[in-house]
Parts: structure tokens; C-alpha cells; sequence
């Protein structure tokens, strides 16, 4: 794959893509808004044909940020979709429909999160145990500036 | 649908060596489904990274495996130097090389032995990890340890390879060479072999690209995947190596692209000292004085897959958040494909075919009794107590 064209086909296929920039050498982070997600990954995964590897749940200043790692093998590139939620409303759409592989770690940022991912097929508790207390997110940070 | 079974494996069984729990629905002999439970080993190695410095945290992430101690240090060393985009030197990419691969050697025997045993084929699992011992001790020559090398740090390694035991290596590669040509031709050969695990637990490619499989599994479906060449790092586009696939997707493909790798890492390894005799010693180690805000991503080829660090600083002098991926997270999942619709009995071998880790090593520190909740014993008296225990059986054989 050719990362120029890319970055141009990408921005020109979904215009409301915030920004993209090469964080490092290979590495490529697109900020995009919740609502476009789904399709972006539709396109990243099944017709750019993109390697899933993982997500991250990060708790930052600006919001919840989720990380969609994804691989293009064919020429060592990484692809990161970048989605920001607000902090009132930690909730997205649940990319396991089109990446299977993807159940495991959105149960786990539900767990040590606390985000909602909207139409997940099995919103349940992966790592913490039964007894955990509700609406406690290890990976929520305490001291946040309001 | 008929009547199902539920025959539950774990979360501690006999057969496992590290706490999980497989329900098995069951219809006769033929498994319909399967539920995977996990968080029995959960550390929190994540969190605990973000409050040691950078330099530390190799040596945390270095325990989240015991098997495959350095590719995690591999792809964090990868992620971590990539904020201020440092080169290393030479010398260092060529250690690191040998590292990585001599841990493949000893991983991939491990496996082929666990394999054998799981089969109730426990000749292949006494070959296996007797020539794997070896493999330990040259390990334990160059680094100190037999696990945990503790060889990685920012900006190189810590331990240079100096021509004795350059030259030691060389002569247990020749014998491992040997060894492993044996029992990899013992195993290719063997009629019973083939007709007990040709054809079982078969993944396709789509099935592992759905999944996001990588290592072995995905190799042995075909899928061309490696990223020692695809993303290159260390010394992995300096030498001449190429990646080992299979076609058939089942566990007989999976056993054979981990033996013929074998020999794909003693050649690396010999290329990689023969170069390292060429360089001055000692210049394995570059200065970094910090870390500077910014995104840091790496990935290695562990034994079982691809490994992946996502490192985040802010500038100060440890991350604010690390994330780690094990190669087993993408790989299990895929027994969804692999296990239902087959029978009870392959289940275990086809899940055990992606070279499944827990991340071992789960660790007790307070006793409470189960009735009262009154706390019974610390971590240091449960250590105290294990020696007094030992004390007492070495007393007893005295005796005798």
C-alpha cells in the first residue's frame, strides 16, 4: 500500500476526518469523529485489507481516547484511528460487528475504562472478577483538572 | 438440538499449567461451542508501568512472560526509542538478534515437546526439552540467567558477547543443529502423527485475518507475515533469513513451521556472530538523556507472534500510559474457528496449537480465612512457612 495515496483517499472518501500526521517514522495517527468510525474501519479492515492488532483506552485531558491499531504488512506501515470521547459521554459504536476479533479487548476497556460500546454482541465482564464494584474503572484517573 | 453436555476444563486442572477455564458445550463427542473465561493471572502490569521510569519498566515487562522473556523488552525497546528516535549501535543490533532468536529456539522446542505431551506422546516431549537445555545454559553463560536476561535497556543492551562464549555458542548451535533435525525429522515422518493431527483444528487465512492472528498460527494458514522482515528492527534486514509458511491451516502446518524456523534462528544467529566478530567489542550502548513528549509504538516477532507496545510520555521520566498486547491475545480467540465442530479430544490440541500463554506467574501476597475473613498469613510468612516445609522434608531424608 502506498501511504501517500492513502492519506489522499482517505481524507477524500471521508471528508469529516479531523487531522492526520505521521506521529513517527511508520507510524500514522487519523483523528476522526465517532460518528464516522464504523465506516473507517469498514474501509481499513476489509478493503484496504489492513492487519487488526489491537485498542487502546487512554484517559487524557481532552477525553477518553480509543486507539484502533491497525498493520499494513505489505510496507510496515501503522494505521491508528483516533476517536475522542467526551468525558460526560464515554460511549461509542463496538467495532466487533466488522472485526471479529475485536470482543475481547472492548470488554476489557469496559472493564478497566468504563467505556459503552454501543451494540457490542456481549457486553459482559472479561477481566475483572464478579464481585468487583460497580462503576469503579482502574484505568480512570482520580485527579483529573475539571 | 439434541441434548448438550457441559464438560468444564480449569480454571485449575491437572492438564493446565496456568489457571483458565474452558466450558465445553458439548452434542455426543462434538464440541457446539465454547466459552473462554480469563482474569484468573490479571497483574496489572499496565498500570504498574506507569509509575516505574522507562528504565524500569524493561525489567517489568520482561516478567509478564516467562517463556518469551525478551521479545516483550524487544517491542517496548522498539516503542520507547522511537520518541526520540534513537540509533543504536551496530553492535548492539546484532546482540539483540541473537537474543531474540536463541529465546525462538528454545520457545518453538518447548512447544514441540508440550505438543508431544498433550498427545500422550511423551518421547517427543523428553527429546524436546532435553535438547532445549542446552539452549538454557548458553543463556545463562552470556546473560546470567537462564529467564528474565535483563539484556535490554534504552539505547542498546547491557551485556556484550565476547568471542569465548561467541565461540561456545557456535559449537551448542552445531549440536542443537542436529538434534533438532532429528527430532524435526521424527516428527514430519511419523504415520501416527500425521493421521492424528492432519486436518485438525484447520484455520483458514480469512479466519485469521478476522481474529488479527499472527506468529505461527498465521503462518501455517498461509498468511505471509513476519515482522522481522515486514517492519525490520534490530539486526533482522542485515542478515539473509526468509519467513517459513505452511499451507494446510491444521496443527500438523502450525508444528512444522515452528521446527523449520528452528533452523532459520541458528542461521540467523550464526550470521549475526560472525558479523559481531568483526566489530569492536564493548560499544553496545548508546546515550539517551531523556524521554520527550510524544507517541511511542513498537512491535516485535515473539515466538508466538507479534508482540506490541504502545508507549505514551508526557516528558517526565515515566510513561502515562503503556499498553501491551500479547501475541496470545489475538490467537486464542480463534479456537471459535479451530475447536467447534470438532471432537473433545482435539479440542485440547487445537487450542494448545497457537502456543497459548497466560502470562504465567500469578502471585499470592495475604492468606484470609475463607469463614471468618480474619487475614491468616503475609507474603512473608508464607515464605517462611515454605522454608520451614522445606527444612522438614530435607530432615525426614536424612533419616532414611
Amino acid at each position: 500500500m502506498n501511504i501517500e495515496k492513502f492519506m489522499g483517499d482517505v481524507r477524500l472518501k471521508y471528508p469529516k476526518i479531523l487531522d492526520i500526521i505521521e506521529i513517527n517514522r511508520k507510524r500514522l495517527m487519523v483523528f476522526l469523529p465517532r460518528e464516522e468510525l464504523l465506516a473507517v474501519t469498514d474501509y481499513v479492515f476489509r478493503e484496504l485489507e489492513c492487519r487488526y492488532i489491537i485498542v487502546t483506552g487512554m484517559d487524557s485531558q481532552e477525553g477518553y481516547e480509543i486507539i484502533y491499531h491497525y498493520s499494513d504488512d505489505s510496507s510496515g506501515w501503522m494505521i491508528n484511528l483516533n476517536v475522542i470521547l467526551p468525558h460526560n459521554d464515554p460511549q461509542v459504536e463496538s467495532i466487533t460487528p466488522v472485526v471479529y476479533g475485536a470482543e475481547w479487548i472492548e470488554r476489557e476497556i469496559m472493564d478497566l475504562l468504563g467505556i459503552t460500546f454501543l451494540h457490542h454482541p456481549k457486553p459482559e465482564r472479561f477481566l475483572m472478577a464478579e464481585s468487583w464494584p460497580e462503576g469503579e474503572y482502574p484505568f480512570r484517573r482520580k485527579n483529573r483538572e475539571e | 438440538m439434541g441434548k448438550r453436555t457441559i464438560v468444564p476444563i480449569g480454571p485449575y486442572h491437572p492438564l493446565l499449567e496456568e489457571p483458565e477455564f474452558f466450558k465445553l458445550y458439548c452434542d455426543g463427542e462434538t464440541v457446539v461451542d465454547m466459552v473462554w473465561e480469563t482474569g484468573y493471572n490479571h497483574r496489572g502490569i499496565e498500570k504498574i508501568c506507569e509509575s516505574k521510569t522507562f528504565e524500569q519498566v524493561f525489567y517489568v515487562v520482561e516478567r509478564i512472560c516467562g517463556i518469551c522473556s525478551t521479545s516483550h523488552p524487544f517491542a517496548y525497546a522498539n516503542a520507547v526509542e522511537s520518541i526520540p528516535g534513537v540509533e543504536i549501535p551496530l553492535r548492539a543490533k546484532y546482540i539483540r538478534s541473537v537474543i531474540g532468536e536463541l529465546e525462538r529456539i528454545h520457545s518453538h522446542l518447548l512447544w514441540v515437546g508440550l505438543a508431544g505431551h498433550f498427545l500422550g506422546y511423551n518421547t517427543v516431549f523428553m527429546w524436546a526439552w532435553k535438547y532445549r537445555e542446552p539452549v538454557l545454559d548458553m543463556f545463562e553463560i552470556i546473560t546470567g540467567n537462564r529467564n528474565s536476561y535483563a539484556m535490554f535497556t534504552i539505547g542498546g543492551v547491557r551485556r556484550d558477547i565476547n568471542s569465548e562464549q561467541a565461540d561456545l555458542l557456535l559449537k551448542v548451535l552445531k549440536d542443537v543443529e542436529v538434534k533438532s533435525k532429528m527430532l524435526t525429522g521424527a516428527v514430519i515422518d511419523d504415520p501416527v502423527l500425521h493421521a492424528r493431527l492432519k486436518g485438525v483444528g484447520v484455520l483458514t487465512a480469512q479466519d485469521i485475518h478476522d481474529f488479527g492472528a499472527v506468529g505461527p498460527t498465521a503462518r501455517a494458514s498461509g498468511v505471509d507475515i513476519d515482522v522481522r522482515r515486514d517492519d525490520p528492527y534490530a539486526a533482522y534486514d542485515l542478515v539473509d533469513w526468509k519467513v517459513i509458511t505452511a499451507s494446510g491451516g491444521d496443527v500438523f502446518a502450525k508444528a512444522e513451521v515452528r521446527l523449520l524456523e528452528i533452523f532459520e534462528s541458528i542461521s540467523i544467529i550464526r550470521q549475526c556472530l560472525q558479523i559481531l566478530q568483526t566489530l569492536p567489542e564493548g560499544d553496545i550502548k548508546a546515550k539517551v538523556k531523556d524521554i520527550p513528549a510524544g507517541i511511542g509504538i513498537g512491535h516485535a516477532e515473539a515466538p508466538r507472534g507479534e508482540v506490541f507496545h504502545f508507549v505514551k510520555s508526557d516528558g517526565s521520566n515515566s510513561p502515562v500510559r503503556h499498553k501491551i498486547r500479547a501475541p496470545s491475545y489475538t490467537c486464542i480467540p480463534t479456537f471459535r474457528r479451530s475447536c467447534i465442530g470438532g471432537t473433545i479430544s482435539d479440542a485440547a490440541i487445537a487450542t494448545a496449537a497457537v502456543d497459548p500463554c497466560y502470562c504465567c506467574t500469578e502471585r499470592m501476597a495475604q492468606a484470609y480465612d475463607i469463614n471468618t475473613g480474619e487475614k491468616r498469613y503475609n507474603a512473608a510468612e508464607l515464605i517462611r512457612l515454605s522454608q520451614m516445609k522445606t527444612e522438614e522434608i530435607k530432615k525426614q531424608l536424612l533419616k532414611r
